[in-house]
């Protein structure tokens, strides 16, 4: 095969490196110039000024909201893989290659349903006079406030990321090669400690991936914290809308959007170590 | 052959990054033979037939089809049609849109060109399938198609890169008469790359045997087998007795190759002497005796190690005083009368004329 | 763990573990079911027991001029994403089977890694780069952020078809005479239909739901699910239930034709 890219080859390699370029490197570069930009009676100017970073990063609300990010963030990717764990499991191990399949198309379903319909079928489940609050009335429970707190904005973040994180960890599961498990049978090691010194170990790449994307899906949601949440306490996201949309302060939300970033890029990075840490 | 060569090879060399495919070589290629190139895999017989086909670009050197120098012509403006190892049918088209493709390509219009498919496909006895999908056909029908679609542009030469190492055993041999029949009925030249010798030297009029990126021998089968170069070519064919040593003179002046095994005579005055060589001896030309034979012929004396029985012939393994091992192939009846068994002594003859000096 | 032995089985453990499984597909339907069931109930703010059925919300969201306007943009945003993404995603995806050069690498990076930026950077860093070339606020405007997130989908689903097929097939169709064009047009694509069907079809369904990006840059311009987003933020209305039914419908139906034309192996074998 030729390996020379002639005007033919460039026919099909440039446009998209052209586009992703232009729309896609391009805007996110240009971030870290309009962060050092200033707002002048509600007009953006040029300008290098680190005043839009020291503001920010002088703020307590952003440091908390960082906390806040954060921390759900993490705790949905946790609980999204513990969750999403016997499930994967069981779908790998314990059912038969047809209903394998109906279960992968299944799962792939939830991608093609808007997000914000499924946030806000959430809200009657959860709300005041919701259905979860009714069934608990019939047992003479309730009312409870459910909707509103960071629960109800961890059950968006599972929402979210679910699907994926179950998608992610079967592939990796069923890959598997299955005479490790017969081996550790075969040396008595019993069935759940081989799930967790065996199965676990072994799909720790694909684990970790799942967790990661999970925890990036979350870090990034808007939706969830403010329509299951409540909007308090605030997170990195919100404070990008609110910042870009109501107060016109684009500099200001380019220094929130970069921070977010630079964490993602650290959490991924260390993710990935962790993944293949003593593999190659 | 005073005419013109077909294809030539003029000092072509390939190399892949540091890896060197093919050495500087020169081959010449007749028009209406079948050749075939012949190597274990990574010997460059295939990078060789690429070449040809312009899907590698040569490192240096001319390859010229016709007198006309191709280096720079792309691939489909040779015409060099090739069948693939895994025929490479298109899983889209149905078998005729498969045979059609070529002519499509050239401009050929539908009725034309579904004529000329359809006797080709006649000819190759599937005319009945040619609106059927690839897929519905059998390895040996597909194996037909694949010749169709190439040799429907009428070409003059045709390249077959292993064609037929997906079959099985049988179909493997009546496919090889098919080609052998088209190839002498069409009057193609045929470039045929295979690691099967039983294939190249059945079907072929000349063989190329190449060893990591070098042509080791050019010759008719029945010359290679016979008289092998070179020890690789001997190693390869696996057919020979092969003693290697230094050339020398004996009291009488002739030359013969002195080995651990002792002093064998060679036919007329070749080699230098003092130069390592070796000495090879097809295994099927060489006669056992219990007694130590006399007059001009060879020998040598091996102890028996083993025996081993295909069908009518028989190889009976020895192992020579110096630890060289040797075999020889009989019928069962050549065999008879001599006491075979596990240790026993013999003496080993062969003729002058069956020795053959080969370069190491 | 499937082993031949019913020994090695606890009918227990399995019996809880497919309990198990049921229970998280319940919990990933149950909003789109409610969806669905709450789409054709009476009550103004749903709950159970169930009011009467209804067709109210959809004649209501049909009686509102802006969600038709919102399904036009949507609509005409998601075929030229689906044509413009299919585009490079091919070209990409060739680009990777058949090329390799240096920075190959940065170059599938570029290619892949836009769908894992979170929607709320993406929204921003396009709304002030849109906005700086004037373009923001546009049909257009989303149009191109959406191509960024859609192209590496339709970029992979073509990748896995192309990696299906026999390398010598291109260069058989090149020993046969075919330019490189030619060969493109008689070979690579015609392999490559049912995926690119597939791709236009998935990429189509991803611009339909986006709404995080397309209400950062859509301006006046909304979207479907920008629609959405704004009902979402007004009163809780159950039309959003009525318009997330119907665009599951449509996403759904994208997707099962999608389905039909990748599993079918090659799906015409005419000219």
């Amino acid at each position: 095969m030729r390996r020379r890219i002639s005007a033919y080859g460039l026919t099909f390699s440039l446009p998209l490196l052209i586009w992703q370029l232009l729309f896609f490197v391009f805007p996110l570069v240009f971030l870290i110039a309009l962060s050092f930009w200033t707002v002048r009676n509600f007009r953006m100017q040029p300008d290098f000024d680190t005043v839009n970073w020291t503001t920010m990063y002088g703020r307590a609300i952003f440091w908390q909201a960082y906390g806040t990010t954060l921390a759900l963030a993490t705790a949905a990717a946790a609980l999204t893989s513990v969750l999403a764990f016997p499930c994967a499991y069981a779908i790998a191990f314990k059912l038969p290659n047809g209903a394998r399949r109906w279960a992968i198309m299944l799962m792939v379903i939830p991608f093609f349903t808007s997000y914000l319909v499924r946030i806000y079928s959430w809200q009657v489940f959860l709300s005041d006079a919701g259905i979860i609050n009714v069934m608990l009335g019939w047992i003479g429970l309730g009312p409870y406030g459910l909707l509103n707190t960071m629960g109800a904005t961890l059950l968006g973040y599972v929402t979210l990321a679910l699907p994926l994180v179950v998608l992610l960890q079967l592939f990796s599961l069923i890959f598997l090669d299955r005479t490790l498990i017969e081996a550790a049978h075969n040396m008595r090691c019993g069935r759940l400690r081989t799930v967790f010194a065996v199965v676990i170990p072994s799909a720790r790449v694909g684990l970790v991936i799942a967790a990661l994307f999970a925890f990036i899906l979350s870090f990034g949601d808007f939706v969830s914290p403010i329509y299951l949440g409540g909007g308090d306490p605030t997170t990195l996201s919100i404070l990008i809308t609110d910042t870009t949309k109501s107060g016109q302060q684009w500099p200001r939300a380019a220094v929130i959007a970069l921070t977010m970033i630079v964490t993602l890029m650290v959490v991924a990075f260390l993710s990935v170590r962790f993944a293949y840490r003593g593999r190659k | 052959m005073t005419q013109a060569p077909l294809v030539s090879f003029e000092g072509v060399a390939k190399r892949f990054g540091s890896y060197i495919a093919v050495q500087k070589m020169d081959l010449k290629i007749w028009q209406g033979e079948f050749l075939a190139i012949m190597g274990s895999s990574g010997c460059g017989k295939t990078t060789t037939l690429r070449m040809l086909a312009g899907l590698e670009a040569p490192s240096e050197g001319v390859i010229r089809l016709a007198g006309k120098p191709i280096n720079d012509l792309p691939s489909w403006a040779r015409d060099t049609p090739m069948v693939w190892q895994s025929l490479a049918l298109f899983p889209f088209l149905s078998v005729i849109e498969n045979v059609e493709f070529a002519l499509k390509m050239r401009g050929v219009g539908r009725a034309e060109r579904r004529r000329r498919a359809e006797q080709w496909l006649d000819r190759m006895q599937i005319g009945e399938f040619a609106d059927r999908d690839i897929s519905q056909l059998s390895g040996g029908q597909r194996q037909r198609v694949a010749l169709a679609r190439s040799l429907v542009v009428e070409p003059q030469i045709l390249l077959l890169d292993e064609p037929l190492s997906a079959l099985d055993a049988a179909l493997k041999v009546r496919m090889q008469s098919v080609l052998k029949t088209l190839q002498r009925e069409t009057g193609i030249t045929f470039v045929y790359v295979t690691h099967s010798q039983s294939e190249a030297f059945s079907m072929a009029d000349r063989v190329v045997i190449m060893s990591r990126g070098k042509i080791e021998q050019i010759g008719t089968p029945q010359d290679i087998y016979r008289a092998p170069r070179t020890r690789f070519v001997a190693d390869f064919l696996g057919a020979s007795n092969i003693f290697s040593g230094k050339v020398a003179r004996d009291p009488q002046g002739r030359t013969v190759i002195a080995t651990d095994s002792g002093q064998f005579a060679l036919p007329g005055n070749v080699g230098v002497s003092g130069q390592p060589a070796s000495l090879t001896v097809l295994d099927t030309r060489m006669q056992i005796h219990d007694q130590p034979p006399g007059g001009a012929r060879n020998s040598v004396a091996a102890r028996m190690v083993g025996e081993e029985f295909v069908g009518a012939t028989a190889t009976i393994y020895f192992e020579t005083e110096a630890g060289q091992e040797l075999r020889v192939q009989k019928s069962h009846e050549d065999l008879a009368g001599l006491p075979l068994s596990i240790g026993q002594p013999f003496h080993l003859s062969w003729a002058m004329e069956d020795g053959h000096l080969v370069q190491e | 763990m499937n082993t031949g032995n019913p020994a090695n089985r606890s009918p227990l453990l399995h019996g809880l573990l497919m309990l198990y499984v049921v229970l998280a597909y319940l919990f990933v339907f149950a909003p789109i079911l409610a969806s669905f069931v709450f789409s054709f109930n009476s009550d103004r703010f749903p709950s159970i027991p169930l009011g009467q059925f209804s067709t109210e919300w959809y004649r209501a969201v049909a009686a509102d001029p802006l969600v038709w306007e919102g399904l036009r943009n949507t609509l005409l945003v998601g075929v030229v994403v689906a044509l413009i993404s299919t585009a490079l995603g091919f070209g990409a995806a060739y680009t990777d089977y058949r090329y390799s050069f240096l920075g190959k690498q940065v170059y599938l990076a570029l290619a892949l890694l836009p769908p894992t930026i979170p929607v709320v950077i993406m929204g921003l860093a396009m709304l002030a780069f849109l906005s700086r070339v004037n373009l923001s606020g546009d049909a257009l405007a989303v149009i191109i952020a959406h191509v960024v997130i859609c192209a590496p989908f339709a970029m992979a689903v073509i990748r896995l078809r192309l990696s299906q097929m026999d390398p010598s097939l291109e260069q058989a169709a090149w020993n046969l005479g075919a330019s490189e064009w030619a060969a493109m047009r008689h070979v690579i694509i015609p392999f490559c239909r049912p995926a690119i069907l597939g791709a236009l079809f998935v990429t189509m369904a991803v611009s339909f739901d986006e709404f995080a990006i397309a209400w950062f840059v859509s301006g006046l311009n909304e979207t479907l699910p920008v629609k959405v987003l704004g009902f979402l933020q007004g009163q809780v209305s159950p039309r959003i239930n009525a318009i997330g039914t119907f665009v599951f419908v449509t996403s759904m139906m994208l997707l099962i034709l999608a389905q039909l034309l990748l599993g079918h192996g090659p799906a015409s074998r005419k000219e």
